[in-house]
């Protein structure tokens, strides 16, 4: 059977595809850094208790009360690039999304699970002692094991050969775990969310913990090793990741196309620029290097998505019927939106320090 | 037909969404009512300088922070990763429609998310002023993501004039839209004055318990009392298919429409005996917990009956529930289904294949709503009462005859197929054509088109050694038996019948009572006689008969016989045979 006969016919646009590709592909890398810094968080969260020091405890505290904003802010960042995903690429999502029903409608409850415990887990911090330490850990892996769920949706859809299986198995149990790319591919994610949860550690404790000059030194230290490490680490799993994919999608990157060659250079530059920044401990600079660093693997992604949907799939010749009211709706709301945020946010300055 | 199914045969994906939605539902409307429900309270509590009251909304609001935000959020996620596995064609239709609407709501969950963060965590940090700018920012966010959502929901049961126009607002300022939106708003202040009573009960306090309990039940009469209208304004807003399936005519909103009648019953009753009675007594929980419950039915019952209004559709007019588009009907009846779907294995129907494509067109037509062997409108059951023949003749006029039902689309050799998989594939019948050796329509049928040149008496003796299958085989090349005459062209289902009437002629044993073929082609795909029976055994044939004449008057979902007068005497010979004889 050819799989491109499976593929369904896409429905017409409501506006051109590229608004949707520039939501896409603004809103995906705050969503990653909302998830970056709470798999960062909760990692550092843990690591605290294998270091016996009070500045360490009093670290692990802080994280814990920051874990459960960090999660909120990660679903809701989250919801804006999956319905922009739905927009272009829903036919395929939903596709893969079927063959693997039973592990996607996983993803709430496990969800559900780590947000309640990242709550049980601030709100009884003392009360738990030592056995916080599990606490946290399973949060961190229960969010790990959501990563690892999307990293299959994420690489079965942009794969229609995998899907002819649905006619022998259609109960919603596959997964794409033959996919060579797959392990690759989510260890690279993993790796770059823990590095770069490790950096908002390390920004987090030098700004809003300041008060506390040992707890924020620790903080910063713990976020800023963690970043480098891994990021060290990621030269070699992002490597991996680069080899496993298909001839003609890496070869994009090697030259064949001077775009995403570029992006490819761009962000090696910024790797090693971070790695420096991160072994001199600077915390500013890196952070100025990793958030264009973001963007730059952000879209180095979508081409490696356009490179295996090329035989199947082109979103440019997805027909649009424009109107532009809800379009400048969404805008004005979304402007409304923030400039209402900012204003609560500037009114915390005016809060009592003890209640 | 686009998409694969999910096919878990015991557990449909109606009864999953249902699930989800109805536990959405009650949270994310608590969440709206209960944004206005602490303002309120907490305006209340510093205007009277009551710091019980204070404390009870600051508790209030922790365990609305854990509930909604968390729980609230997530089911809403939820639905959209159900919907999106259970109707993808339907979601991506919405989607791509409603994509800026959707994205707007984002906005709002994004504020309502910071609001209710500082809400709570500077509860007595801040000065009250600012805090209850916070706290009615988080309504009016919380309210403003109903407002979306609630446009978009109602598309789905009245799309408008968005049907002739595609213009996004006819979508989303659709006919019902306004007094859902009232319906909506007043549910969710009821279900927050419900909550309240609930938590109200645990003060310690005397004096504040008192006055949360009156408090929070006023709150509750009152916006019962105004949800009574508003839903009715919804109801008079429907089109008048959907206003006749909510008034009866379907057997899912009949059983709602009791919940909730019970439900508004109890929840008025109660409410109001503990306003009006000593507050000291609505201590007592099990009134507050009749009081959730029965506030959860109204609310559950208004959402089944909307979910069930709009049947056949996902989409009203647009989508069938198995994601069929009925503009696309007709064209696929012509060409075939299975040829335009993706997700078959059986590109067209041989002798071969016939169940397996049964199978496949069971999976993407009627999956959508029945399980196979599961607790939830079971295919196996639906169908144990029907023939193969019975089965064709409903399947060729399901919708007409119980309009909730979408319309089998494909051609005539699919529809066998269908027919084939539902009765031989699940129910192990026999797959020989029971209209067939139906005496009366056959004969009926041969005396239209063949008695004019053949006499039965001259034909009887030609087709004594016949069977069944070489007299329904000739029909289809008349012409080859003798060129002079014409071929047949009449539905498979004619031939059947007639080559059982032939081949009756001489094996009388084998007509069957006209009345029986009348039962299983016309009353068994709903009413088994076992089901019957205790039900007309004490009815004389008179009445039988004169109920034949107006069943709808019997039970508003049961549409009216259509058939000929000999045809309803037939009927009503046969049934009071089956139930044991004239009375």
């Amino acid at each position: 059977m050819n799989p491109a006969s499976l593929i369904p016919t896409a429905d017409t646009l409501a506006a051109h595809w590229g608004w949707f590709q520039f939501l896409l592909m603004l809103t995906f890398p705050l969503h990653l850094f909302a998830m970056n810094a709470m798999l960062g968080t909760a990692l550092t969260s843990f690591l605290c208790y294998l270091r016996p020091d009070r500045s360490c405890h009093d670290l692990s505290h802080e994280l814990a009360k920051a874990l459960p904003f960090l999660v909120a802010f990660t679903v809701n960042l989250g919801v804006a690039p999956l319905l922009f995903v739905n927009v272009l690429y829903g036919h395929l999502l939903y596709s893969s999304t079927v063959l693997m029903g039973l592990f996607w409608l996983a993803v709430i409850p496990i969800l559900i699970t780590a947000y309640y415990l990242a709550y049980f887990y601030d709100f009884r911090f003392k009360k738990l002692g030592n056995s916080g330490m599990y606490a946290v850990l399973v949060v961190l892996l229960l969010l790990m094991t959501v990563g690892f769920i999307f990293s299959n949706n994420m690489t079965m859809m942009i794969t229609p050969a995998s899907w002819v299986r649905w006619f022998s198995t259609p109960g919603g149990t596959l997964l794409n775990l033959a996919d060579p790319t797959l392990i690759a591919r989510y260890l690279h994610m993993m790796t770059g969310s823990l590095a770069v949860g490790g950096l908002f550690v390390a920004i987090y404790s030098s700004t809003v913990l300041k008060h506390n000059i040992a707890v924020a030194e620790t903080g910063r230290k713990m976020g800023m090793q963690l970043f480098t490490w891994l990021t060290a680490l990621q030269v070699l799993v992002g490597t991996w990741f680069l080899l496993t994919l298909p001839v003609e999608v890496m070869k994009r990157f090697m030259g064949n196309d001077k775009l995403d060659t570029g992006l490819l250079a761009a962000g090696i530059l910024l790797a090693v620029g971070t790695l420096i920044a991160g072994y001199q401990r600077k915390v500013v600079a890196a952070t100025w290097l990793t958030v264009p660093l973001v963007y730059v693997m952000s879209f180095m992604r979508d081409s490696v998505r356009n490179g295996y949907l090329t035989p199947y799939f082109d979103v440019t010749k997805v027909p649009s019927s424009v109107q532009w009211s809800p379009l400048i709706f969404f805008f004005v709301t979304l402007v409304l939106g923030i400039v209402v945020i900012v204003w609560m946010l500037s009114r915390l300055k005016y809060i009592k320090k003890a209640s | 037909m686009n998409y694969p199914i999910w096919y878990v045969p015991t557990f449909g994906g109606g009864l999953l969404i249902a699930l989800v939605a109805i536990v959405h539902v009650f949270v994310s409307h608590f969440a709206v009512g209960g944004g206005l429900y602490l303002v309120m309270a907490e305006r209340k509590a510093l205007h009277e300088q009551n710091s019980s009251i204070l404390d009870f909304v600051k508790k209030h609001t922790k365990f609305f922070l854990l509930l909604t935000m968390v729980f609230g959020g997530l089911t809403g996620v939820a639905i959209w990763f159900v919907i999106s596995l259970i109707h993808p064609a339907a979601t991506s239709l919405l989607i791509h429609t409603f994509v800026f609407g959707w994205a707007a709501e984002w906005v709002f969950f994004l504020v309502e998310i910071v609001a209710l963060f500082i809400y709570f965590y500077t509860f007595g940090r801040m000065d009250d002023r600012t805090h209850q700018t916070i706290g009615w920012i988080y309504f009016g966010a919380a309210w403003m993501s109903l407002f979306l959502i609630n446009g978009i929901i109602d598309f789905m049961l009245t799309p408008g004039s968005w049907l002739t126009n595609h213009d996004f607002w006819s979508g989303f300022f659709n006919p019902t839209f306004w007094p859902s939106l009232f319906f909506r708003s007043f549910m969710s202040f009821m279900l927050a004055g419900c909550y309240g009573f609930l938590t109200a009960t645990f003060l310690d306090d005397e004096q504040a318990r008192h006055k949360m309990i009156r408090y929070s039940g006023r709150w509750a009469l009152v916006s019962l009392v105004l949800s009574v209208p508003a839903g009715w304004w919804y109801i008079s807003a429907l089109p008048d298919k959907a206003r006749s399936l909510v008034g009866g005519a379907s057997p899912t909103i009949a059983r709602a429409a009791t919940v909730a009648a019970f439900s508004l019953a109890a929840l008025a009753a109660v409410v109001i005996t503990m306003i009006l009675l000593n507050p000291k007594k609505a201590r007592t929980r099990v009134l507050t917990v009749i009081v959730m419950i029965a506030a959860m039915g109204y609310m559950g019952a208004f959402e089944w009956t909307r979910e069930a209004a709009r049947r056949p559709y996902v989409i009203n007019e647009v989508m069938y529930s198995n994601g069929i588009l009925q503009k696309d009907v007709e064209r696929i009846n012509q060409e075939g289904f299975l040829k335009n779907a993706k997700w078959v294995q059986n590109k067209e129907v041989t002798q071969v294949n016939q169940l397996e494509a049964g199978r496949e067109l069971f999976l993407h037509q009627c999956f959508a709503c029945h399980t196979v062997g599961g607790f939830n409108n079971d295919i196996v059951v639906r169908t144990k009462n029907m023939s193969y023949g019975a089965m064709q003749k409903y399947l060729a006029t399901i919708h007409e005859k119980r309009y909730f039902m979408p319309p089998f689309v494909g051609n005539e050799a699919e529809m066998k197929a269908l027919a084939a998989y539902l009765t031989a594939g699940l129910n192990k019948k026999p797959l020989t054509d029971d209209a067939a050796t139906a005496g009366d329509r056959g004969k009926k049928l041969f005396e239209d088109n063949c008695a004019a040149c053949h006499g039965v008496e001259v034909l009887k003796p030609e087709v004594a050694d016949w069977s069944k299958e070489k007299i329904r085989t000739a029909l289809d090349k008349l012409p080859t038996l003798n060129p002079a005459m014409p071929d047949y062209n009449a539905p498979a289902a004619d031939k059947d019948a007639i080559a059982g009437y032939l081949h009756s002629l001489n094996n009388p044993g084998t007509a069957k009572e006209p009345g029986a073929t009348l039962f299983e082609d016309n009353c068994a795909p709903c009413h088994g006689f076992d089901v019957l029976r205790p039900k007309v055994s004490s009815w004389s044939k008179t009445k039988i008969r004169t109920a034949l004449d107006k069943l709808s008057a019997l039970n508003p979902a049961m549409p009216d016989y259509t058939g000929s007068a000999t045809e309803k005497d037939a009927l009503a010979d046969y049934m009071v045979k089956q139930a044991g004889g004239e009375k």
